[in-house]
Order: structure tokens, then sequence, then C-alpha cells
């Protein structure tokens, strides 16, 4: 019913608060409980992915249904929300969540990191500082690390619980031995509070930093998979690998963005035409933004 | 029981007997020795003479524990003074003893195929307390005088011709000779010039008080070796003696493999 | 008592019994070498192996022998974990300082013991090996378990036990499944090595390969176990195979042990019936 009302096209902020049938922030109060409670879970076993009845959103699974869940479950009346997609407020999906958590809410919303407090976000972590007054929700599409080298469920929840990774270091073994370097890029394997590794998916490597001992609580979401995991603020997380290869975050050499000329934030590269040398820009449009300003 | 043994002998032998139960040929019992005794004494070199059957070999195996000894008792005197009975110790009691304090030497080299020459005969020295630098000293040495030139030390003995494996066995087995040596027909394989060589050798463990026990197949073997005399027929003794007492006795067909 | 100074046992077993179906006194009764049979007509349970004892030394190599169905590779397995054992105590002096008994261990303590105490060559190498990984990533799998975590410390050291296992080290970055069968047990062998265990079971190591191909695993994984002091059961229907490495054995036959003995006087002068037909078959 509550979805009939949202694909009628009715005027959901004239709604919420007026019509019984549909409960503030879209899920009704035992489905927000339980997410809840499993995100509580979370955060107390850091990087152990806790499972979760993921619901029916009004996005297709795996497009954010679980990062949207979770937002809908800790959202309170006095949240203000940032969504971004690639780093970008303005894309499609980015929009169209936002505009769901904020009209099923009635909450502000913003595109500046500094006045967020919960920011939901795919591919990226914003460039700005993030406090301890910000919630980061991340959309997994595959929140199982050992996915690469264990297909058999129960076999990786063997793995996990007896901490037995040795899998994915022969697949980094095997990964620098055929390429000379490890060429996992977005995702990379991160071991948590010394005990779990947790896919960082699909944040770049240029992100990872930003996870260990951050003063902002992570807080991962897969609707498809029906997994919920956590970093909490001030958590231990290394990137996977071995001593003498360091980890390393993706470099543009040299590379600027064409609007802003930065060199500091992580860029994306759009193909050039004819052949020409591809332009670099901010993936993170709303801090390039800020530094034209400025 | 070390009382018992008044004259120290290093192997002394008491009703010794081996029967063979056949289960499989209508359970049958085949005697091949039947209450043997005798004693080995430090020094003393005895040969074994009888036909062929007459048990002689059956007899180092007995020992040797390669055959479970049926009933009788055989004492060993330990390095340490102490005797045990080699037909009632335990099998890892036995694995300890062989190679160490009871040397086997046969017709035949069993070794690992591809051990090298001088690494198989070094590592016999070894595992009878020798150290590395001396082996190879007395192992060299011994190879140069069974005529073992230097271009076979580092080959693999899966390689050597049957003299050559047999003259290699021989510097393998008497490196820092063990106390007792079991001597099964070691040098039948071996051209006139060799066989010298490989008899002289053997010689010399009487001096070093080496108890050996020795199957030949010719009578100047036992000629030039032998102590003492132990002639068998149908797996009983015979006969024992001096050398020089039984050797007259004895035709070259008593000695036939 | 005597002075003969042996070497202390690593592996001690006890009691070891495997039974599938009910167990009763009465299906052990009806089963065994004298009747003939390990499986009891009556409740239908099979008795793959039941009171098997012995015990092995450091440097010191057991072979059990025996047809298939005797339970040979059972008792392994059982030793090894891969299957439950019914009954028995099996202690290495070297875990848990002889203490604890592996036949009941949990699966993730049986783990971490097999990383570093125990190892398990298989006959068919894809049971020991991940055959779409290179050599060297099967030798870091059990390197990285046990705490590695130097890329090249982990290479020099696959490096080292290829050559050891005499395995071309330029195939080393080649994927296992490209490797023919003697060169595929040699990986499996060094595999096994890599954390220095004390232990090395051996379940019918040179089965399925050519006769030139055997002998010279069969050659390495002698000189290895001399090598390294291991403790070592082979498990394998071969007297060739025994004969090679071993000092000592156990025969099999329906689930009991109807001989133990010197591997030489097991060849010569073997006293159980079924051990005598053995033998004799061996030699025809």
């Amino acid at each position: 019913m509550t979805m009939n009302a949202v694909h009628n096209g009715s005027h959901l902020d004239s709604i919420v608060g007026e019509d019984p049938g549909i409960p503030f922030a879209l899920l009704d109060e035992e489905s927000k409980r339980e997410i809840r409670r499993a995100l509580l879970h979370a955060v107390c076993v850091p990087g152990y992915q806790v499972p979760f009845g993921s619901r029916e959103m009004p996005v297709a699974r795996g497009w954010g249904s679980g990062g949207l869940q979770i937002t809908l479950a800790i959202v309170g009346k006095t949240d203000i929300v940032k969504v971004i997609d690639q780093g970008d407020d303005e894309g499609v999906n980015a929009v169209n969540l936002r505009r769901l958590v904020v009209t099923s809410t009635g909450i502000e919303e913003s595109t500046e990191v500094v006045e967020s407090t919960i920011i939901q976000s795919r591919h990226r972590i914003p460039e700005d500082e993030m406090i301890n007054s910000h919630t980061l929700v991340l959309q997994v599409p595959v929140p199982e690390p050992l996915r690469g080298v264990e297909r058999d469920m129960r076999e990786l929840a063997r793995m996990h619980s007896e901490a037995d990774y040795s899998r994915m270091w022969v697949s980094l073994y095997e990964d620098k031995v055929r390429n000379g370097v490890i060429t996992q890029t977005t995702g990379y394997p991160c071991l948590v509070n010394g005990r779990y590794v947790v896919a960082t998916t699909p944040i770049p490597r240029w992100d990872i930093p930003r996870l260990h001992d951050s003063q902002f609580l992570t807080l991962f979401g897969a609707g498809r998979e029906k997994r919920v995991y956590a970093i909490p603020p001030y958590t231990l997380v290394e990137p996977l690998t071995f001593e003498d290869v360091p980890f390393e975050v993706e470099q543009a050499n040299g590379a600027q963005c064409r609007l802003c000329s930065s060199s500091e934030s992580f860029l994306v590269e759009s193909p050039g035409t004819n052949g020409d040398a591809g332009t670099w820009t901010c993936s993170d449009t709303a801090w390039c933004r800020a530094r034209r300003i400025k | 029981m070390s009382t018992a043994i008044a004259t120290k002998p290093i192997l002394d032998v008491r009703d010794l007997t081996k029967s063979f139960v056949l289960h499989n040929i209508d359970g049958r019992t085949v005697t091949g020795l039947h209450n043997v005794s005798f004693t080995v004494e430090p020094g003393q070199h005895l040969a074994l003479a009888g036909t062929s059957g007459a048990g002689k070999s059956t007899l180092l195996r007995a020992i040797y524990r390669t055959y479970a000894p049926s009933s009788g008792e055989v004492w060993f005197r330990l390095s340490d003074d102490s005797v045990v009975n080699l037909a009632q110790i335990s099998d890892p009691e036995i694995v300890a003893l062989r190679g160490r304090q009871i040397g086997y030497v046969s017709q035949f080299l069993r070794a690992q195929p591809r051990r090298s020459v001088l690494d198989l005969v070094i590592r016999a020295g070894v595992s009878r307390g020798m150290n590395v630098v001396d082996a190879r000293e007395l192992g060299i040495l011994s190879l140069r005088r069974l005529n073992i030139g230097e271009q076979l030390w580092d080959v693999h003995t899966s390689v050597l011709s049957g003299g050559e494996k047999q003259r290699v066995n021989i510097a393998a087995g008497l490196i820092s000779p063990p106390r007792l040596l079991l001597l099964d027909e070691p040098v039948s394989a071996l051209d006139p010039e060799n066989r010298e060589s490989a008899i002289q050798l053997i010689s010399e463990l009487t001096h070093q008080g080496v108890a050996v026990l020795a199957v030949f197949h010719d009578l100047d073997a036992i000629a030039r070796l032998a102590t003492q005399i132990v002639v068998m027929q149908k797996g009983r003794i015979i006969n024992n003696g001096p050398v020089d007492q039984i050797l007259p006795q004895l035709h070259p067909g008593d000695v036939q493999p | 008592m005597s002075k003969i100074v042996i070497p202390d046992s690593v592996l001690k077993v006890s009691g070891l019994g495997k039974i599938y179906g009910p167990i009763t006194d009465g299906a052990i009764e009806r089963t065994g070498s004298q009747v003939g049979t390990a499986r009891d007509h009556q409740t239908g349970s099979i008795v793959a192996a039941w009171d098997v004892n012995f015990e092995v030394a450091a440097g010191e190599a057991l072979g059990i022998v025996g047809e298939s169905g005797s339970g040979k590779s059972t008792v392994l397995r059982c030793i090894a974990g891969d299957i439950d054992s019914s009954v028995g105590d099996v202690r290495l002096s070297t875990f848990e300082n002889g203490e604890a008994n592996l036949l009941t261990l949990d699966a993730a303590t049986r783990r971490k013991m097999r990383i570093d105490q125990l190892s398990v060559v298989y006959q068919d190498p894809a049971e020991g090996l991940s055959l779409g990984v290179t050599a060297g990533g099967n030798i870091a799998d059990p390197l990285t378990a046990a705490g590695w975590r130097n890329f090249e410390g982990i290479r020099v050291r696959a490096r080292d036990l290829l050559q050891r296992t005499e395995v071309p080290l330029d195939r080393m970055d080649d994927i296992v499944r490209s490797f023919s069968g003697g060169m595929r047990q040699r990986v499996q062998i060094a595999r096994a090595l890599a954390n220095n265990p004390r232990l090395v079971l051996l379940d019918e190591p040179t089965t399925g390969l050519d006769a030139s191909v055997a002998a010279g695993v069969l050659d390495l994984i002698r000189g290895l176990l001399e090598e390294f002091e291991l403790a070592a059961i082979v498990v394998s229907h071969d007297f060739s195979v025994i004969e090679m490495l071993t000092e000592r054995c156990i025969v099999m036959h329906h689930g009991r042990v109807v001989e133990n003995a010197l591997t030489d006087q097991l060849l010569e002068d073997p006293h159980h019936p079924y051990s005598q037909k053995l033998v004799s078959a061996a030699r025809a």
C-alpha cells in the first residue's frame, strides 16, 4: 500500500504525519527497530556481517536499497541528509534516494558535509573532513570479501569465524605474482579491529585511509545480500597487504582538476575526443564547487 | 642375567630355534634352526660353514631379527656392557641397534638409489657416532682401498655395477664398525684383485675388537679370516672350534652357497 | 630394563576405531580378520577400523599395509581429522604437550593444529592442492595461515621448498593444473612441509604415478623424512613403497591390525596367515 502511494505520484511531503498508513521514514517501526538492532550488533562486532531481513524498497535491489534501509532506520527528525553517487550529489540515483528520504521524513537535505549528519554514498567518502557528528552510510553490492575465493556459504562462515583468511592472502599473492602489483582497486579488503576482513565496496583505495581511526561511524548495507556491517569511530582498519608491498592509493600522476586545479583530491578522467588526452575532474562535485567559489 | 655370561662374549646364542608356519601351504611347519647355541667374543671372527640349506643365512637373519626367533635366547652385549636378548626386545629397540651396534652386510647393497656413494659411506659412519669430517676422511680411505675411484664418489649407487655395489656396501658396513658385524657372502661378486682388498679390510676388524659372524662360499676366505668355525647341517650346529682344528676337516663342497 | 636408547614417540595412537552405523559389542564380535568381513550382517554396521594401537617416533616412518578396504586409509584420515573417528585417543607430543586428544578437538583447533603440526599428502593431488593456483601460491597458503606476511619471504621459502622437492623453479608461477601427476605430487609434498610439521601422513603417495616417476617421488620422500627428522605414517598397498620408506609397519585386514612387525621381518618372515598371503601375492 505504501508503495502504491509512491508510485501513484502522491505528494509524500503532504501525507507524512497525516496518513497513518505511511509511517515516518517509510518503514514501519518494527522494521526500523529490527534494522537498528542489526546495526547495534554490527557496531559491537566491528566488521562482522550481520544478517537482517531486507525489505522490499521502492528502489531495485542493487540500487542502494541496503544503504537506504539503514538511513531510513536511523534517521531522526533533526537529521540533515546528503546523498552522493560517484561523489556527485546530482547523480540520478543520488537524487532519487535523497528525494525518497526527504519526502518520507520531512527532514532537511544538503550537499555540504559540514551541514549534514547522515551521508549516504555508494562509491566515495566525501573529501571534506568528517567528524563524530557524521554517520556515513555506504551502499554495498557485494558484502562478502571472500566471495572471490570461496562460494560455499557455510565455508565462508567458517573462514570468518576462525579468522582463516589465508586464501585471501593467497589471492593477493597470486595477483602480485601475475601482475607485479596488487591490482585490486575498488573494494579493497581491509582487516577491521584486527579481527574481521571486510569488503570496502566499492570505494576507491584513495578513501581507504579515511576509514582508519575515523571520528565518524560508517555503516555498510547490502540490500540484496541482506547484510549490514559497521566500522565504529576510532577503529583500526588495515588494508590487507604484505609487509614489503606497501598499500598505495591511486595517483593521477600530477594531473589537476580542470575545473578547480586541485591535485589533492580523487580525480576521475574523462576520455578526450579525437585522440586528445583525457581531462581530469574532481570526483567530489560539492568539494570542487566550494574550491572554485573560494 | 649378566652373571650368566662369564667370558663376556658380545654375542651369546642359546638354544635358538626358528620355525616357519606356512599358513597358506596346509599350515605346515618348516624348521630352519634347531637349538643353536654358540658365542662370539670381541675380536673373534666366527665363520659359518655348511652346505646350502644348512641354515647359515637363517641364523644371521634370526640374530638380526629379519626372522623372528621362535624360541631360545640371543644375548647381545651393548657398548655400556649391559646385555639384552635380541629375541625379546621391542621392534623400536631393534631399529635403534641396527646399523649402530649390529651391522649386517649382505651380498646386495640396499640403499636409497639416488644417494651418492661417498654420502652413503659418510652417513654410515655418522650413524655410528663419527663426526662428518672424520667419516669423510675414513670413508674416502676405505673407498680408495676398495678401488672405488674418485670419479664414482658422487654418482648414485643405483648406477654402479654389481661388484662396485658390493665394495661400496663393504666400505659403508665397515666404517667405524659396529660391535657385532654379520657378513652374508659380502665378497661373492668380486674379481680376485678386489676380493683381495676386501678381505684385507675385513681381516682388520678382528684387531679392532669387532665380533664378526660371517658366511663365505669359499674356503680360502674362511682360512684367511676366521678365528673360529661353526659347521652347520640341517639347521643344527654339528661342529664348533678354532679354525686350525676345524678347517682341515672341511671340503670346498661344505661351504657352497 | 635394557639400556637401549630409543627416540621418544611423537605420535601415540590408542584404541582407535571407526564404525559406520550402530556401535555394538556384537558388531565388533561379528566382524574382523577372522570372520572375514568388516560388515556386521546383523546391524549393517561397517567396522572400518577397530582397536588400532601404535606409536611413531621422530625420524621414523611407520607403514600401514593392507588391501583396499582394509581400513588403512580410514586410520590415517581419522588421525588427520578428515573423518571423525568413533573411539580412540591420538596424541602428538609436540601439540599441547601431548595432553590433547586430537580426535576430540573442535574443528577450529584441529585446523590450527594442522597448520604446523601435521600435514597430509594425499594420493590425489587435487585433494591437497588448489589446482587453479600457482605452485608458489599453494605454498603461500599454509605460510600465510601460519602468519607469514612478507611477500619476498614467502617467495624465498616457496622457492626453497620447490627446489628441495625438485620442482623446476621456472614453473613456480604456473598454475598447478598445468603440471604432470608426478610434479603435482612434488608440489603437494612441498606444501606439506611448508611449516615444518612434526608428523606427515602419506596416503598412497605414489599410487597412480608411472613407475619411474613414482621411484623419483619415493626417493624424494625418503630423503626428506631423514633430513627433517619427521615422524611419518605411510599408507600403501605396495610393498616396495613400504620397504623403501619404513622400518616398521602394521598390517590391516577387515579393519583390524593383524600384524605389527619390522618391515624386513614382515617381508621375509610374515606370521599372520593374511600377511603371508599378502606377501606371497606381492612376490608373485
